[in-house]
């Protein structure tokens, strides 16, 4: 009895030295393991940009002028820059304002340009052109604005336009991800496993764990790359060399009504003496039926 | 025994290895955190500097929702009524404070043992008001409480941003020429930061005045070297007239609001203002409009 | 022939407690029906939602400052009640039919005996539970303190006594029980009670010709009566001795008296007829509003314009939406004809 307990006893140490070994080694070995596959494979592709949006900014949006109203409603006359600091050199441009003579050297849309038009009295349309481009149209001037998410090294060479080249990302609410500020600025970096230890757990409503739609978030635009164009459809510059940050909030209110705010910040040592910041606001249309493009005009 | 210790071993093994891929949950849920909006902020006149600093001008109403009533009141108002004693320190309230001189200071009130949020307050320059903005979920009072200058607030936080809602005001003012806002409105408003910008958005619903809501929005600027002064203030004669006097214009004899559109440019109608006035397609209606004439002419 | 005197009392509170605005000016005839303004509508639908929520019997406990606080409930006018060592005072005692709720709420803030009824003037909304409430209560007999029955001392100016009582013989408006026993007939009366001192200042000819402010002075603390409220244009019992003047000149005397602790806010409290408690900033609202209107309608009068003329300049449009209403026991309408005969009646003397 005695030895059949003692071969038990041993078979039973045999099997236990079988199982416990190899477990303990793997989990000494785990980390290495996969962080072996972290550092030797290429990281996956970044979900595209319109899958992991936070906040949605597609439709018709209408500007809601209640502030800067004189200056947006009309043409304001030449000399009145109240509220813009802008430096000596602005003011000299500014005070040269010609507005016939922009009409006819085709630069009506000078205070239609990436600097001023979402201060333009009218109406957004915001679809996705493509699932990591949103495309912004106004009304007003018929301008189009065209977001990217991605690589920023795809600006292109000279000026892009009125509209410059922007750059987009969206920021999450919560704890930034670690690396995420990389080429493309959704993309996971090197720790994109430890970014995703911090997505955190439920969102407010409970509508799922660590998902960018349950913790929110701004959407950030970078432009440069610019044509010069006007802050104030009265003549007051911006340069070429300007970089334009935006963000992006959507708000929605007790009785319904939906918004975003875009704050704007013009960084242009050129003509400012610090940058120029302001905040825009827009309501939600349930159609385009009051969709009227106009174009651009000088005064 | 033996098939017994088999399985927690690889139960362990499993767990181990899940628990290097999960998410750790230690921390508070991140979304009750929000986003940290203490510090010094510095606000930035880059819009309406005219109207924020030096005041609004007489009869000008453009781009406001107002109704007959506000008109009235405005078109009424004198500005001599602000040197009454009463009227002489009276704060901007909550909804208009940001509008002023106002140089913004945020801190938290943070619950010792828990570490839970209590409250956001704030104060800001001019006429020093302090403001609490109730995180703990408590209930605004019953309508028979006292209203104050800064009115009730309770916050939550949706994403990243501050969502406020404010009861309890006392009457006040839209704009400073005369433009009010009742004590009946309520103020919904959103603190976002981005870095070192604070994007201040403010909409007011006020049934007596407005015919819809107001939004405006104002931006700071993170300035830590900011240092704000205090700001007493005190009550003095500026004027002698019989007690009971209040100055005003008796309807349709105050002949000043017909200078501020004729000064600017600005038609007579537009001036009036109206939810009208807000909107893009107002620019079609604005150029069938003659222009403004000053008054006596 | 004798009347019963419980049946009187009943039939008297029943007909009280629907307001007391219900006896003013009925010798004007219906007032015109001018057109209803979106600001009038708006605020009458936002009344309706409140009237809905008025009809209930509670009773709602607000500390103010000091030993004082404030009671509101129903139909009925606010009630101040100050609490301590000596007892209870209560300034007004709202309408009948809350008196059981009023004693229960005060029982909830001290269990001592009520001293003292104060009444701001004489309207049913704010005497209506002096008899219930006075026999629960208990004056301090002695030395030359007697009392006519047990229970509190309820104290008025005398042209209150006037107005409740009626000469032998002849019906009074209301039981004896309710009536003041205690009244005075110069500009003030004084008291120290629970340790301060407490002002009844007269205020002439002003929403009544009976009217008291009470001034708590240690509390910090001002009951207005119906001299200030917060939820209508002030009623102007005209058939009473009522006068916008008055009205405005009572209200520039609780602004002499209030004093603000910091940036007009808080300090002294007014607690107002009806309504939320309130400060100086709320009062000078009120006097503002009332100061301008009773201009325009007196500058309407100067050029000779019929009541009809007034109605239609609208002299009250921008505070319609906030004070207004077009149904009810005080209507807009009537608000203006009060000022407007006032004011009318006092040109034509003067010429």
């Amino acid at each position: 009895m005695r030895h059949l307990t003692g071969a038990l006893t041993t078979r039973r140490r045999q099997g236990l030295r079988a199982t416990t070994l190899p477990a303990l080694l793997l989990i000494a070995l785990l980390p290495i393991v996969t962080g072996a596959q972290r550092g030797g494979e290429p990281p996956p592709p970044p979900p595209p940009a319109r899958t992991i949006a936070p906040i949605d900014l597609t439709g018709y949006w209408v500007s809601v002028v209640t502030e800067d109203w004189r200056y947006r409603m009309l043409t304001p006359p030449k000399g009145d820059y109240a509220s813009v600091p802008l430096n000596a050199a602005a003011r000299r441009m500014a005070d040269a304002w010609d507005p016939a003579k922009d009409e006819t050297s085709g630069d009506a849309c000078r205070s239609y340009g990436v600097g001023n038009i979402m201060r333009v009295p009218g109406r957004v349309h915001i679809t996705w052109q493509d699932d990591d481009t949103l495309k912004v149209e106004t009304d007003a001037g018929t301008q189009t604005r065209l977001l990217h998410f991605g690589d920023a090294a795809q600006a292109p060479a000279g000026d892009a336009g009125w509209q410059g080249y922007s750059v987009a990302r969206w920021e999450l609410a919560g704890p930034q991800r670690r690396g995420g500020a990389g080429p493309r600025a959704n993309a996971p970096g090197p720790d994109a496993a430890a970014g995703q230890r911090q997505a955190g757990p439920e969102a407010p409503d409970g509508r799922g764990r660590g998902t960018s739609t349950a913790r929110g978030g701004s959407l950030k635009v970078v432009t440069t790359h610019m044509k010069a164009g006007y802050l104030r459809k009265n003549g007051v510059p911006y340069s070429e060399n300007a970089v334009i940050t935006e963000y992006l909030d959507r708000h929605t209110e007790p009785n319904g009504d939906q918004w975003f705010t875009v704050t704007t910040i013009v960084d242009d040592p050129k003509y400012l003496a610090e940058p120029f910041i302001t905040s825009s606001h827009f309501k939600k249309e349930a159609n385009s039926d009051k969709w009227r493009p106009s174009p651009c005009t000088a005064s | 025994m033996h098939r017994l210790g088999r399985m927690a071993i690889a139960g362990l093994t499993l767990a181990a290895a899940v628990s290097a891929i999960l998410p750790a949950r230690a921390q508070p849920p991140m979304n009750a955190a929000g986003y940290d909006l203490t510090g010094e902020w510095a606000p930035r006149f880059h819009e309406d500097q005219p109207e924020r600093i030096p005041g609004p001008e007489i009869g000008d109403y453009l781009g406001l929702p107002i109704n007959e009533a506000a008109r009235l009141h405005a078109d009424s108002w004198d500005a001599s009524i602000l040197t009454l004693p009463e009227h002489q320190c009276k704060p901007h309230p909550s909804d208009y404070a940001p509008r002023g001189p106002a140089n913004l200071r945020i801190w938290k009130e943070i619950d010792a043992p828990s570490q839970q949020l209590i409250a956001y307050h704030t104060h800001i320059s001019w006429q020093a008001p302090e403001r609490t903005i109730w995180m703990d979920g408590r209930p605004h009072p019953p309508d028979y409480a006292a209203h104050t200058w800064q009115g009730f607030s309770t916050g939550r936080w949706e994403g990243d941003m501050l969502t406020m809602t404010t009861t309890h005001l006392k009457m006040g003012w839209i704009r400073r020429n005369g433009i009010p806002r009742s004590d009946k409105a309520i103020v919904t408003e959103h603190l976002v930061r981005h870095g070192d910008y604070l994007t201040w958005i403010v909409i007011i619903d006020d049934p007596v005045y407005l015919t819809e809501p107001f939004i405006r929005t104002t931006d700071f600027v993170f300035d830590p070297h900011q240092q704000i002064a205090p700001y007493p203030c005190q009550i003095v004669d500026e004027i002698d007239r019989p007690q009971g006097v209040v100055p005003h214009h008796l309807p349709g004899q105050n002949t000043f609001v017909l200078e501020f559109p004729a000064r600017y440019g600005v038609p007579a109608e537009a001036a009036r203002g109206g939810a009208e006035t807000m909107y893009p397609e107002y620019q079609l209606k604005l150029k069938t409009m003659p222009p403004a004439r000053s008054a006596g002419r | 022939m004798k009347l019963d005197p419980i049946a009187v009392s009943k039939a008297t509170g029943f007909i009280c407690a629907t307001g007391a605005a219900f006896f003013l000016v009925a010798s004007a005839g219906a007032p015109a029906q001018t057109s209803r303004s979106n600001a009038e509508a708006a605020k009458d639908a936002r009344d309706a939602k409140e009237e809905k929520k008025d009809t209930n019997t509670d009773v709602h406990v607000l500390p103010v400052q000091g030993n004082v606080y404030m009671l509101v409930g129903g139909v009925g006018g606010n009630i101040t009640v100050q609490a301590g060592d000596e007892g209870v005072l209560l300034v007004d005692t709202s309408v009948e039919a809350l008196s059981d709720n009023v004693l229960k709420a005060i029982r909830s803030i001290s269990t001592k005996p009520i001293r003292y009824i104060i009444n701001t003037h004489v309207h049913a909304d704010h005497v209506g539970g002096n008899a219930p409430i006075a026999k629960q209560g208990a004056m301090i007999e002695g030395g030359n303190m007697g009392q006519p029955y047990r229970g509190a001392a309820i104290l008025a100016h005398e042209n209150v006594l006037h107005r409740m009582s009626a000469p032998t013989g002849q019906q009074a408006p209301f039981p004896t029980e309710a009536w003041p026993t205690d009244t005075y007939f110069t500009k003030k009366k004084e008291l120290f009670f629970n340790g301060e001192a407490i002002l009844i200042l007269h205020q002439p000819s002003a929403h009544t010709d009976g009217d008291s402010i009470v001034f708590f002075r240690r509390s910090d603390v001002l009951s207005a009566g119906d001299l200030f409220v917060t939820t209508t244009y002030p009623v102007i019992d005209l058939e009473r001795g009522g006068t916008i003047q008055g009205v405005i000149a009572a209200l520039n005397n609780i602004l002499d008296i209030a004093i603000p602790k910091d940036k007009q806010e808080g300090g002294t409290y007014v607690i107002p007829g009806h309504g939320r408690l309130s400060d100086e900033a709320d009062v000078l609202e009120y006097r503002d509003m009332l100061t301008i209107i009773r201009d325009r309608i007196q500058d309407l009068v100067k050029k000779g314009s019929t009541l009809d003329q007034v109605k239609a300049a609208r002299p009250t449009l921008d505070y319609d939406g906030r004070y207004g209403a077009t149904a009810g026991s005080w209507t807009t309408a009537k608000f203006i004809e009060a000022v407007y005969r006032n004011l009318a009646v006092k040109q034509s003397k003067s010429r």
